[in-house]
């Protein structure tokens, strides 16, 4: 019935067989969900973000759930690029969906190392850079919240890559269209927008704050109206930066939310917790709506969003303004 | 054996004494928890709208059959709240069975079943499996909660045979005072005699570290069952940490465990 809906789109250089991903931090290295869900049924993974050498984490509690919500602080955990290649590279590059590879560094030089070696792997059709994370304490916070340095690494690490870079930007900013227009210009093939904001919950018995590191990074529906304003705003200001759209996203309507907006194509994050078939539900949901509402195509519902009527002529002439 | 998600509809909810509410749960068709043994653990989540998002982990208390299983819980937050008003007929999403199980009764070794208030599923199942199993003898049971209301499903520990020991903090059933007040002559009794047993625990983390101190002192091998936070219980949020010594600082509840040796686990 809804065969005829072409769900393929692109994200600038990056073909995508559907819109809708799975996000960085919550699906692992994919293995997991091979159980519960078609993982060929995604339009591709975001892995956990990369370092250069393996990282343990950060102390407990980690996570706490908030209304709409959940707030974490792992701490970046991973296996290393090392261990990641050997170990993680060859499942995902065997499904078939589009791998993007997250990754990071601890400053600018392990940025730049983590880059050029993980596009040496085969089968990798984009690198994230994350320069988002709230969790670690080195350095990590300028690289997303100063144009400047945000732009530097991005030309850095766009220059030892082999594949395309998307890279993944901190809602914790002034001004997002300032840091999209930076890495933009420093090279970066697209923008995911946006990753978690910083947040805080106390246990009132105890006293102390619900997580170990006091701050964490909230995500799940509390953040998907300020996710899709940040797409928005930036689908405006630069319509050639490709973006994929991510923050809350839990059904069909929410992903086309993101589309109409401007989005390209989406990330399922937090979703996959409670439901690790999630990402798939939600393609087929998106499949449903757009022919509901007379789209061909995935690609037809980009940016297609429309601008409420302007104001009547006789509302501005108000017969009390003193002109 | 691999977990499944799917749907289950609450045959009853029974109230017992002590805030204790006790599921007994039904799929359509035949799921993999039908399999699960002491210590595993399910997810579940009902309807719960986009405001409470997470599913919240229970242990398995028992499994009769190819398509049934029940819990036990308490309310404790907004999860379980919602969880103890559920009614005959309503639905909630199951994910399991999932973890990592107690070892099965050893030929030669008794089994010391420790349980603190919440942490009676995994034990109670346990006690029911070797009653199954006819070694209700090779078990005893030593149970802990603040009141004799804290302190539930008694009867069929007494129906399988299974001797059981109370403590309470108020006195008002068995010794006075923590679990480990009921467990610590045990053990030493154990030792004068050169018997061997072996410790299963679960409860509060206050609970599981006093155990895990008797037990290493007296050199008892001892397996707790843990609890944390966790968003998916199948390994991929990493919410669920448990400091551990060996090569890496943390192993995961949901995957590593929820039982672990008490050996390996770093606690003070």
């Amino acid at each position: 019935m809804t065969e005829g809906i072409d769900l393929t789109t692109s994200c600038g250089p990056i073909a995508l067989r559907t819109p809708v991903l799975a996000a960085s931090g919550c699906f692992a290295y994919g293995q997991q969900f091979a159980a519960f869900t078609d993982l060929r049924a995604l339009g591709g993974i975001s892995t956990k973000g990369i370092s250069p050498l393996p990282r343990f984490g950060n102390p407990l509690p980690r996570i706490c759930e908030t209304t709409g919500g959940m707030l974490n602080s792992i701490g970046l955990e991973n296996v290393g690029v090392e261990a990641f290649l050997r170990d993680k590279l060859p499942f995902l590059r065997d499904l078939g969906v589009s791998v993007w590879v997250n990754f990071f560094g601890v400053d600018f030089e392990t940025y730049v190392d983590c880059a050029r070696q993980l596009s040496e792997g085969q089968g990798i059709d984009a690198l994230e850079m994350n320069i988002s994370c709230p969790n670690i304490k080195k350095g990590g916070i300028e690289f997303g919240t100063v144009p400047e340095v945000a732009h530097r690494l991005t030309r850095a690490c766009v220059e030892v890559s082999r594949v395309p870079i998307i890279v993944k930007l901190s809602p914790n900013v002034s001004d997002i269209v300032a840091m999209a227009d930076a890495v933009q210009k420093a090279g970066a093939a697209g923008v995911s927008l946006i990753n978690t904001i910083t947040g805080m919950a106390i246990d009132v018995r105890t006293r102390r704050p619900k997580i170990a590191t006091t701050y964490g990074g909230l995500s799940g529906p509390a953040i998907k109206p300020i996710a899709l304003r940040m797409v928005h705003q930036v689908a405006r200001a630069l319509p050639e930066l490709p973006i994929c759209g991510m923050g809350g996203i839990l059904s069909g309507e929410d992903a086309l939310e993101f589309l109409m907006a401007g989005a390209h194509c989406v990330q399922v994050g937090t979703a996959n917790f409670a439901e690790p078939g999630a990402g798939v539900r939600i393609t087929e949901e998106l499949r449903t709506l757009l022919r509901t509402l007379g789209f061909a195509s995935a690609r037809a519902a980009i940016g297609s969003l429309q601008p409420h009527a302007a104001e009547p002529e006789y509302l501005a002439e108000s017969p009390w303004s003193s002109s | 054996m691999t977990a499944a998600q799917f749907e289950v509809r609450v045959e009853a909810n029974r109230r017992l004494s002590g805030g204790y509410f006790l599921l007994e749960l039904a799929a359509a068709a035949p799921t993999p928890v039908a399999d699960a043994v002491p210590g595993q653990f399910v997810m579940l989540r009902g309807e719960w709208g986009r405001e409470l998002l997470n599913p919240r982990a229970f242990s398995i208390l028992d499994a009769p059959d190819a398509t049934h299983f029940s819990i036990l819980a308490k309310a404790y937050g907004e999860g379980t709240r919602r969880l103890k008003r559920v009614e005959p007929g309503d639905r909630l999403v199951t994910t399991g069975p999932l973890g990592a199980a107690f070892p099965r009764p050893g030929a030669g070794v008794r089994d010391l079943l420790v349980a603190g208030g919440v942490g009676l599923p995994p034990l109670h199942f346990f006690a029911r499996m070797a009653h199954r199993a006819g070694l209700s003898g090779q078990v005893e049971m030593y149970y802990g909660g603040r009141d004799r209301d804290d302190l539930v499903l008694l009867d069929d520990l007494a129906a399988w045979g299974v001797v059981t020991n109370l403590a309470t903090e108020d006195g008002s059933a068995g010794v006075r005072g923590y679990v480990t007040a009921a467990l610590a002559p045990r053990l030493d009794a154990a030792a004068r005699t050169g018997e061997a047993v072996r410790v299963l625990a679960c409860g509060p983390t206050p609970m599981l570290a006093a155990v895990r101190r008797l037990v290493l002192e007296r050199g008892v091998q001892a397996f707790l069952c843990l609890e944390e936070n966790m968003a998916c219980g199948f390994g991929v949020c990493l919410g669920c940490a448990v400091p551990v010594y060996g090569a890496k600082p943390y192993r995961y509840c949901c995957t590593d465990g929820p039982v672990f040796d008490a050996r390996e686990v770093r606690w003070p």
